[in-house]
């Protein structure tokens, strides 16, 4: 995977201190024996090819989940394309791409995570028939990492 | 009370679908429910599992009266962040309403951190209903971040006809 492409996702989600991830991770964790995630990237030919010289010039990163309500589904986690490239189509055909995977592989949903204040992508979302689950039904998303996530673990029963 | 958190087998499905429809209830939605036994059977326990499990049983003395021992679950997949990496989400946490409040909660919650950790994940995560003041009590007593209050990532969701229509170009 192009490294410049997920480092620009962090910058425009107001957060470059946060990606952590090389792309040896990304090459050991998504094309192992079991991947923890499948990727679809969108290439433009040569003579199309971005001022910095790259012909990857989107992705979509997705991984499988499970509903013990609905069974199998998907999960979109990162949608990007390069902002000299956006206008065209690129995102749509990104989602409609993870849309036929999710069908193939027999799943129902297809989710993912927006942030509140980017309405370009929530209006994307909503075109595409997307309900915000948070503000219709009041999900919240909860996470344990660093030392919460160690300290949870210290309280694990012994086997 | 003494209990035991095992890895789950094809043979507990039954016990966990029973417990998925008692959960189903606690969150008002039985309705919502469309998965069987077989459908977590074949999820579940085949070569590339959607899910894993952990339950929780209990010894014969303990039994519910209508003598259950296997009291409590936990179901959890392995997801990915592109900043942060591996990490691990858990679907399900459910003890039934007769053994809360002796720690099998917490003990499941922390087996699955135990799991996650173990296979080289960053972040446990999972969603709550934000009038579940109950579940959310307890998760900010063990110390967790609510991210969707927090940096405000809603949870958005595409099925049904919406979804099959994404799906055409």
């Amino acid at each position: 995977m192009n490294y410049k492409i997920r480092a620009e996702l962090a910058v425009f989600e107001k957060m470059p201190d946060q990606a952590k991830i090389s792309h040896e991770e990304l090459e050991r964790d998504g094309f192992c024996q079991n991947p923890f995630f499948e990727c679809l990237v969108a290439e433009v030919s040569d003579e199309h090819r971005s001022k910095d010289g790259h012909t990857v010039v989107g992705y979509g990163l997705y991984y499988y989940t499970y509903s013990t309500w609905k069974g199998r589904s998907v999960y979109l986690e990162d949608l990007y394309v390069m902002p000299e490239f956006r206008g065209n189509g690129i995102g749509k055909g990104l989602m409609c791409k993870v849309a036929k995977v999710t069908a193939e592989k027999q799943c129902v949903r297809l989710q993912l995570a927006v942030l509140d204040w980017n309405s370009p992508a929530r209006d994307f979302y909503a075109a595409k028939g997307a309900q915000d689950l948070t503000d219709s039904e009041g999900w919240h998303f909860i996470r344990f990492d660093g030392l919460s996530l160690d300290n949870l673990v210290k309280d694990a029963p012994k086997d | 009370m003494e209990f035991t958190i095992r890895a789950a087998n094809v043979d507990d499905c039954k016990d966990i679908e029973r417990m998925i429809m008692e959960l189903a209830e606690c969150e008002k939605a039985i309705d919502e429910v469309k998965i069987t036994k077989r459908d977590l059977e074949q999820d579940g326990f085949s070569k590339n599992p959607f899910f894993h499990g952990i339950i929780v049983e209990v010894p014969e003395r303990h039994k519910t009266k209508e003598g259950h021992t296997k009291v409590g679950y936990a179901l959890y997949f392995f997801s990915y962040s592109s900043f942060k990496g591996r990490a691990v989400f858990m679907e399900d946490l459910y003890v039934m309403p007769e053994f809360r409040g002796k720690g099998i909660g917490k003990a499941l919650m922390s087996k699955v951190a135990q799991l996650g950790l173990a296979a080289g994940c960053q972040q446990l995560n999972f969603t709550v209903l934000d009038w579940n003041k109950p579940s959310l009590d307890f998760y900010f007593s063990q110390g967790c971040t609510d991210i969707t209050a927090e940096k405000g990532y809603h949870y958005m969701c595409c099925k049904g006809e919406a979804l099959e229509h994404l799906a055409q170009p």
